[in-house]
C-alpha cells in the first residue's frame, strides 16, 4: 500500500527509524514514551535538521539533556566521557545524529514521491528555551526512554 | 606495507568511527574532512580503499567521486559511499557512478569492514 505524507505517517516512520539509528550507533534501547513537552530545566543540548521540497518543509529537532549529550558522544566515539574535552566533540555527535534520523525520514519521504533537500545539521545549547512553530506548521513530539533519560524528538512539517 | 584508507567526511565523529573500525587491522588511516580535501590527499596519499561520504560542505561526494574517475591516477582506487539517504533515486545515481559498495548511515562497524575486506586484503594487527 502506497503510503502517504502526514503526520501519522512521519510519526510512524520516524519512532521505527530513531530506534534502529541508537540502536545501530549507539547499542542504546530506545523505547517510547508517553509524550511529555521538552524540560524547561537542566542544560540542553538539541539538534537541528531543516528538510524543504516542493510539497512540504520542516525542521527535526533531537533533545538530550547535556550529561546523555556527552554520554551519547562518548559511546559513538569509543572513548569515555571524561576523555571528551570540549563541547564541539559533543555537538558534532549530536548533530550527525540528528542528521542520520533526518536523512532517513528524507529517504523515506523520496520513497513515497516527495523529494526534499536537507540543510547541514546545527545545534542549540542552553538552559531554558522552547521552540514555537510558524502558523500552519503541524508540531509533534515524539518521546523515548533511553534507560534512565529521555529522548525527545521534535519534528515542525508544513505540508502544502 | 600497510593498506592505506582514507576516510573523506565533514563530521569528526563518522571519521572516528571508520578509524576505530579499522584500528585492529594493519591500515594506515587517512582524513579529509570535504571533497576538495579529499582529492588532494587521495593524489598525495595513493589510498589503497576510499571511505567517501556523500553530503558534505565545499566539494560533495558525488563531485569528488566524478572528478576521481575522471582522473586516470587516481579512478582506479576504490571506493565506498556513506549515505545517510537511502532512498531508491540517491542510491541509483551512487551506482551510476562506479562505487564498488555503499553503506546506509546509520551502519555497524562490522559491516564497513566486511564491505572492505571484499575489496582489499584486511590483516589484523599482531597481537
Amino acid at each position: 500500500m502506497t503510503q502517504t505524507l502526514d503526520l501519522a505517517n512521519v510519526r510512524e516512520f520516524l519512532t521505527r527509524h530513531f530506534i534502529d539509528v541508537f540502536d545501530t550507533m549507539l547499542s542504546i534501547k530506545a523505547i517510547p514514551a508517553a509524550k511529555t513537552e521538552v524540560p524547561h530545566h537542566g542544560e540542553r543540548v538539541s539538534g537541528s535538521v531543516g528538510f524543504a521540497g516542493e510539497n512540504m518543509n520542516g525542521v527535526l529537532y533531537i533533545h538530550v539533556s547535556a550529561p546523555f549529550a556527552k554520554q551519547v558522544a562518548a559511546t559513538m566515539m569509543g572513548v569515555t566521557p571524561e576523555e571528551i574535552s570540549n563541547d564541539h566533540e559533543v555537538n558534532d555527535v549530536i548533530g550527525e545524529v540528528s542528521n542520520m534520523v533526518t536523512g532517513g525520514l528524507k529517504s523515506w519521504m523520496c520513497d513515497i514521491g516527495t523529494e526534499c533537500a536537507m540543510s547541514t545539521p546545527a545545534i542549540i545549547r542552553g538552559n531554558s528555551f522552547s521552540i514555537e512553530p510558524m502558523e500552519d506548521v503541524q508540531r509533534d513530539l515524539l518521546v523515548f526512554d533511553c534507560g534512565t533519560e529521555k529522548v525527545i524528538v521534535e519534528i515542525h512539517i508544513k505540508i502544502n | 606495507m600497510a593498506t592505506k584508507v582514507l576516510s573523506v567526511d565533514d563530521s569528526r565523529t563518522i571519521r572516528m568511527i571508520v578509524g576505530k573500525a579499522f584500528r585492529p587491522y594493519d591500515c594506515q588511516m587517512v582524513e579529509a574532512c570535504n571533497g576538495e580535501e579529499g582529492l588532494a590527499t587521495a593524489a598525495r596519499e595513493k589510498p589503497d580503499l576510499i571511505i567517501l561520504d556523500v553530503t558534505m560542505p565545499v566539494m560533495d561526494g558525488v563531485t569528488m567521486l566524478t572528478k576521481l574517475k575522471e582522473d586516470a591516477t587516481l579512478k582506479s582506487i576504490p571506493v565506498i559511499m556513506l549515505t545517510a539517504e537511502s532512498g531508491r533515486d540517491n542510491v541509483l545515481q551512487i551506482a551510476k557512478l562506479g562505487v564498488r559498495d555503499y553503506l546506509v548511515k546509520p551502519f555497524k562497524e562490522d559491516q564497513l569492514i566486511e564491505k572492505a575486506g571484499k575489496i582489499i586484503t584486511l590483516q589484523k594487527k599482531a597481537a
